[in-house]
């Protein structure tokens, strides 16, 4: 994947640009905010990084000038400020994900994954397919080796999203964003009991696990981890 | 503006007093006149027959008596000598001359005043008329009644009482219209401003109150709380650039030092290295999440949070499903009235009950935990609710206040600053927040007032005290 990384902050941006490399990516930095939008202009990216608070050109500015100009690069925004409205503000700009200052390596990596897969799909998917499991999004019906699986409503969300993220790895946070729409930050493990749970559901009496837990980053749904 | 309420007003009591004074003071004004003017002409008149009644006396020693009862004749019929009347009698009350006959029948003094009616023949009606009359003693036993039609004096004074009558009607008539036009002028500005203020006080702190431009006393005073509204706003932006500069700051430095021990930890050689790159992260997280949570009160305690409409209801449905699967023992008893709706900040009332369900969860060991959300009045009353320890009565004032943990609560994780977020929360919202005894557990009320539009007018909402166990 071809990352552009615009990030004022030389050390962080170094930091991150070596932490992304070691997961095999391909990243090219820029240190401001015009050179960062003159580099997004003139070569092709997977995935734009972007600080909010750049020198010269501002963040936010430089989403707004790139969805004027026609581009649909997907933008992670990554700021510093509050992230309560801060996210709202970033998405509102044409930003496609947000993500706050401190943040782990293994979130920031897995939510750039899912922005690009993003772009690759070809719109709606009615039904999803991983193995033997699969997911009618319209009869809201899902089986596993033809026999019909019971779930409530918000664990068929949760295997959705799971299923449209398949093979990729997906963080807590992402999950509450994705499956809830909240942004607060649970302090006990209720993210992990809710896995469980679909765990239970999808995977028990079957010798092949489909969901599984990648250690210190989240999960991921996928037949061959 | 409905009729009863205004008038309960300040304002319609000021209308009214303003017409009533106005009356008072036109009666005064008016009644004096009416008083001076009918005693001038009263003293006037009386003057007028004293002084006939004074010559006749005079002429009555001068001439011999014939000629006086030919004189007193005259006068009597002199068409010319409108409206006097006269009577003569003599010393054995028998009558000599005069155009009526009233002496006999009235019991005056001599030197005394009388009135009566007179019938006097006007066209074909028979019109009745006052009469003013003083009897003068003539000596020798001799009395005359000299009087003079005082009717004109009566219509007189009767058109004026009524004129009076009519001038107190009007005046109060006009005062209370002109107090009301007042008032109403008044008012209107007070709940211009009131509504402004109020728009204000919800977070909109780039609104001025209104100034009407006629530079008089409200105005003045509109334009000094502007100037303060202006020092306000000024101040909290401040403190919001400070917040979010300092927020910006210290992230920065918490994301190269994660950088860093994330670099460590994969060049790390021995496990015991490993270790303690690994404490180093879990040190960094927490205090990123510490730093995180003092900046959702800073956000929320600043009031410059964006507001929206938020359907508490929903909110609260979304996260008792959220963390039902982690209630241990006893499933989580929900019961949420739909559809309550506040004007608030969906994420931070999400992390605020979010923060009052894990705490339940968390003290409540185990115990049945509920969450309610219901309409009173014009407010939704959230309730957590736990069978644990609770809090004691003494510490529950302690325990919204920052990193306060209390006693009891060191095995636990925390930071000391969950309830202290539900508390910047419940201010940002208006709401008012409560601890109490469950009896036994915790029990926290949040009442927060319903969004606009969707409050009834219903009675208002006890208060939120719990009784005591």
């Amino acid at each position: 994947m071809k990352i552009l990384l615009v990030e004022d902050d030389r050390r962080a941006s170094e930091y991150l640009a070596k932490g992304l490399r070691e997961l095999g990516h391909v990243v090219e930095q820029a240190f401001d905010g015009e050179a960062g939008l003159k580099a997004a202009e003139t070569a092709s990216y997977d995935v734009l990084v972007l600080d909010r608070m750049l020198p010269r050109l501002d963040g936010l500015e430089i989403v707004t000038r790139l969805r004027a100009s026609g581009s649909s690069v997907p933008i992670l925004i990554l700021s510093a400020l509050d992230e309560v409205d801060e996210r709202i503000q970033g998405l509102r700009a044409g930003g496609d994900d947000y993500l706050a200052k401190p943040y782990h390596l293994e979130e920031l990596a897995a939510r750039l994954d899912a922005l690009a897969r993003r772009q690759g799909e070809a719109g709606f998917v009615g039904k999803l397919k991983i193995a033997d499991l699969e997911l009618d999004a319209r009869s809201r019906r899902v089986t596993r080796a033809g026999r019909k699986i019971e779930l409530t409503a918000r664990e068929f969300q949760l295997l959705e999203f799971l299923m449209r993220h398949a093979g990729q790895v997906v963080t807590r946070t992402m999950i509450l964003e994705g499956v809830w729409d909240y942004h607060f930050d649970p302090k006990t493990n209720v993210i992990d009991v809710h896995i469980s749970r679909l765990r239970q559901a999808i995977d028990k009496g079957f010798e092949r696990q489909l969901l599984h837990t990648v250690r210190g980053a989240g999960y991921t749904l996928t037949e061959d981890p | 503006m409905a009729l009863v309420s205004f008038a309960r007003s300040s304002i319609a009591r000021l209308a009214l007093l303003h017409g009533v004074l106005l009356a008072v003071s036109m009666v005064a004004v008016l009644g004096g006149v009416y008083l001076g003017t009918s005693r001038l002409i009263a003293a006037e008149g009386d003057q007028l027959i004293a002084l006939e009644a004074q010559g006749l006396a005079e002429e009555f020693r001068d001439r011999d008596l014939d000629a006086f009862v030919t004189a007193v004749v005259d006068r009597a019929e002199d068409p010319w000598v409108r409206g006097g009347v006269y009577e003569l009698r003599g010393p054995r009350g028998d009558f000599l001359a005069g155009n009526v006959v009233v002496l006999p029948d009235l019991s005056v003094q001599a030197g005394g005043w009388a009135e009566f009616d007179v019938a006097v023949a006007r066209g074909d009606a028979n019109a009745s008329r006052r009469i003013r009359a003083k009897v003068q003693e003539l000596g020798g036993g001799f009395r005359l009644l000299v009087g003079h039609d005082v009717q004109d004096r009566r219509t007189f004074r009767a058109v004026m009482l009524r004129s009076l009558a009519w001038a107190v009607l009007v005046t109060l008539l006009f005062g209370a219209l002109g107090g009301w036009w007042l008032g109403r002028r008044i008012s209107r500005t007070a709940q211009a401003i009131s509504a402004s203020a109020g728009r204000i006080a919800a977070g909109n702190l780039g609104e001025r109150l209104p100034v009407s431009g006629s530079g008089d006393e409200i105005d003045a005073l509109v334009m000094r709380f502007n100037e303060l509204l202006g020092r306000v706003e000024s101040l909290t932006t401040t403190l919001r650039a400070v917040l979010d500069s300092t927020a910006h700051d210290l992230r920065g430095h918490l994301n190269r030092i994660r950088g860093a021990a994330q670099d460590a930890r994969k060049a790390a050689a021995s496990p015991p290295e490993a270790t303690a790159t690994d404490a180093v992260l879990a040190e960094i997280d927490r205090l990123s999440e510490t730093l995180q949570g003092l900046l959702r009160i800073a956000l929320a305690e600043s009031g410059t949070a964006p507001l929206e409409d938020v359907d508490l209801s929903a909110v609260a449905v979304d996260l008792a499903e959220f963390y039902q699967p982690v209630a241990e023992t006893e499933p989580l008893s929900v019961a949420v009235d739909p559809g309550l709706v506040v004007r608030g900040h969906r994420q931070l009332l999400a992390q605020a009950l979010s923060n009052l369900l894990d705490n339940a969860l968390k003290y409540g060991r185990g115990t049945a935990v509920s969450l309610s959300v219901r309409r009173v009045g014009a407010r939704a009353r959230l309730e957590v609710c736990d069978r644990g320890p609770g809090i004691a009565a003494e510490h529950r004032e302690l325990a919204t206040q920052r990193f306060r943990r209390l006693p009891g609560s060191s095995g636990l994780p925390g930071s000391g600053l969950g309830l202290s977020l539900v508390a910047a929360v419940a201010r940002l919202h208006h709401a008012e927040l409560v601890l109490a005894d469950a009896a036994p557990g915790l029990r926290v009320v949040l009442d927060i007032p319903l969004a606009e539009g969707h409050a009834p007018a219903a009675p208002a909402a006890p208060p939120a005290r719990a009784p005591r166990a």
